[in-house]
């Protein structure tokens, strides 16, 4: 397998000021990208993605760890030998070069003949849609374009992993959205290895078959976006996924009680006793409607409804459960029979209730 | 009305004082050199000085002369200059950026140093009597002083060359340097990533980005030392003498008579400048050598 395995690598940085004093850490991480399958790192900014993903491209030299491609260990090889692409935060292309010469220069560089390297350029600027801008200069396309050429730049190298380092956050939405299809698109046709890093959720879930979720300079939990989403292994990946329904309680003999005691169940499944967070994500709070048909062991919660918001074709219902406010997606047939004050009882299915360890 | 011509009417003085002497005195010049020179009676226009120096061997031996030394102090000060700008370039890529910035200061140490006294510098280092010829002579490489070769006062002119080019590097680290600082670390970080190693950096992309300015300096300083006195003075033979000490020459002959051709040598000199820079203009218009990198 060619896949690429990050084992144990760690990267600490001290201060410039006294050379001693730790400013940032990245702590041992391990992961594993299969041939052809598109990773996403996303965390929040200075947790550590950038670094991470120039220690992969050898721009940086770790600490400890190693890492591998497929059953080679290349730790100590140089960027300029691992035959890995990298797209930028900006495109970064050559501005004395012209498109076709800023995109098939790897291939320059790995000593491609030159009616084969203009012939690969041209293909792959036809794949990202800029058919006939060979000649042009970078200063004479849009920041989309560019980063179009860049991303042409990348693939036309054939790469052994294409690495990404937030190449659309400097582009305006719509745009953002057609590179990302473009991305998909090109990625599943060569089926070439990403990993893909972001602060973006909408974007590592739109694009990756996997995310791993880093924080601190730690990866706390890897897995695919419905895993991450539907299973979150604890507090932080949640809050960082836009998880809003996070209650602190405590079970106890199969019995889960918010701090407050607002909110109060019997599990229905066997948990460790102690101190644990329930999350419950929006769309499985539902309220019981003459139409709903809540499950015999459903668990039943009590509220008010304090506040409705309209967003993008559903609502968003803030409701008062005790001393907690939860948050739930409903329908608009559900919102318009609802209106601030008014009490509601909302029901969760047992499958849905999602318990993670303080 | 006053407003507008403000800013021209404050300018006159200094802009009045720069044309009186530039072209004030290349009109004398030229008038001179084309034989209207009042003082001996003379006040026709004629072209004899031009004539008679186009056909003396001296003339030619002297523009050859200066030539090869204006060429080759140029370009040996343009490599050189070039390749320790791209070393400083390296050096601050790397992790030595502190140590490239005290490279760079002592580079430019050679720029405060009037020409003059470079020229003085050059004669006690490198004549035979100098401090070279009797380091050699004393650990033994050479057997007597007079072993070591002429390098200065001699006629291929290797004393002016060796000045002009110690004098120039830092000019070229000057013009080229600020031009690759502008280069930024991530496309340091893009060539490796795309199998770049240094040299190939250097070949694809300092190279193409200095060549410009590198050029630009390079002409400059050819330009300079085609038309510079003070260091052939010092340095060169009385015969053959580069163009503006063979002007010189001319002119302090002792004879009025000599005068218009010492001016003509100037005009000539003048317009050689002048067309060598419509070519260099020319060359980098043709080249596009600033095409997308403005």
């Amino acid at each position: 397998m060619n896949g690429l395995r990050i084992e144990q690598i760690e990267k600490k940085y001290m201060t410039a000021e006294t050379g001693q004093k730790e400013s940032f850490a990245l702590e041992p991480i391990d992961l594993a990208i299969h041939e052809g399958e598109f990773v996403s790192l996303l965390g929040p900014s200075g947790c550590g993605k950038t670094t991470l993903l120039k220690l992969t491209a050898g721009l940086l030299q770790p600490d400890a760890g190693k890492i591998r491609f497929g059953n080679i260990d290349i730790t100590l090889i140089p960027p300029e030998s691992r035959r890995f692409s990298m797209v930028f935060q900006e495109p970064l292309l050559f501005p004395h070069m012209t498109i076709g010469d800023n995109v098939s220069f790897g291939l320059k560089m790995q000593k491609v003949a030159k009616k084969e390297r203009q012939f690969e350029a041209t293909r792959m600027l036809e794949m990202v849609g800029l058919a006939g801008y060979e000649g042009r200069f970078p200063e004479e396309l849009s920041g989309g374009q560019q980063q179009r050429a860049a991303l042409a730049r990348a693939l036309v190298a054939k790469p052994r992993v294409l690495l990404m380092d937030e190449p659309f956050s400097a582009l305006d939405p719509g745009l953002r959205e057609d590179m990302r299809e473009l991305l998909s698109g090109i990625q599943r046709e060569l089926e070439v290895t990403v990993l893909f890093v972001t602060h973006d959720r909408e974007e590592a879930f739109e694009i990756s078959d996997r995310i791993g979720i880093m924080s601190d300079g730690r990866l706390l939990q890897v897995g695919t976006p419905t895993e991450l989403y539907e299973q979150p292994a604890s507090t932080k990946v949640a809050s960082f996924l836009g998880l809003k329904n996070i209650i602190k309680g405590n079970i106890r003999a199969g019995h889960f009680a918010s701090e407050d005691s607002g909110i109060e169940f019997h599990t229905g499944k066997p948990i460790i006793d102690g101190k644990h967070f329930l999350i419950l994500r929006p769309e499985v709070l539902r309220p019981i409607t003459s139409s709903s048909k809540p499950q015999n062991d459903s668990v039943h919660l009590k509220g008010k409804v304090s506040k409705l918001k309209f967003k993008q074709g559903s609502y968003i219902a803030q409701i008062l459960a005790g001393n907690q406010q939860l948050e739930c997606t409903l329908s608009r047939e559900e919102a318009e029979e609802l209106e601030p004050a008014q009490a509601i009882e909302l029901y969760v299915n047992q499958t849905d209730l999602q318990f993670v360890e303080h | 009305m006053w407003q507008k011509s403000k800013p021209y009417l404050l300018l006159l003085p200094a802009t009045g004082a720069i044309v009186l002497l530039f072209f004030g005195g290349l009109f004398d010049g030229m008038l001179k050199s084309l034989g209207y020179f009042p003082a001996i009676g003379e006040r026709q226009l004629h072209l004899t000085a031009y004539t008679e120096l186009l056909s003396s061997d001296s003339f030619w031996e002297s523009l050859s002369l200066t030539l090869r030394v204006a060429a080759i102090s140029s370009l040996l000060a343009g490599i050189l200059g070039g390749m320790l700008a791209i070393a400083l370039f390296m050096m601050n890529q790397s992790t030595k950026a502190k140590e490239s910035r005290l490279w760079q200061r002592l580079f430019q140490l050679p720029l405060t140093i009037p020409h003059l006294v470079a020229g003085y510098v050059i004669v006690l280092l490198f004549m035979q009597s100098g401090l070279f010829s009797k380091l050699l002579a004393t650990v033994g490489i050479i057997d007597q002083i007079t072993d070591f070769p002429v390098l200065v006062n001699d006629p291929f002119g290797w004393g002016i060359i060796l000045a002009y080019t110690w004098k120039e590097v830092p000019f070229v680290l000057l013009m080229v340097y600020p031009v690759l600082a502008r280069i930024r670390d991530s496309w340091r970080d893009v060539s490796r990533v795309y199998g770049a190693g240094n040299l190939s950096f250097i070949r694809e992309i300092a190279l193409p980005i200095m060549m410009p300015s590198w050029i630009i300096a390079v002409f400059i300083v050819f330009v300079f030392t085609f038309s510079a006195f003070e260091i052939p003075f010092l340095l060169g033979v009385t015969y053959p003498s580069m163009l503006p000490v063979y002007s010189f020459q001319l002119y302090t002959s002792g004879t009025l008579a000599d005068r218009p051709e010492a001016l003509a040598v100037n005009i000539i000199l003048a317009l050689m400048t002048i067309v060598l820079g419509l070519i260099a203009y020319y060359f980098s218009k043709r080249w596009n050598v600033t095409k997308g990198w403005q």
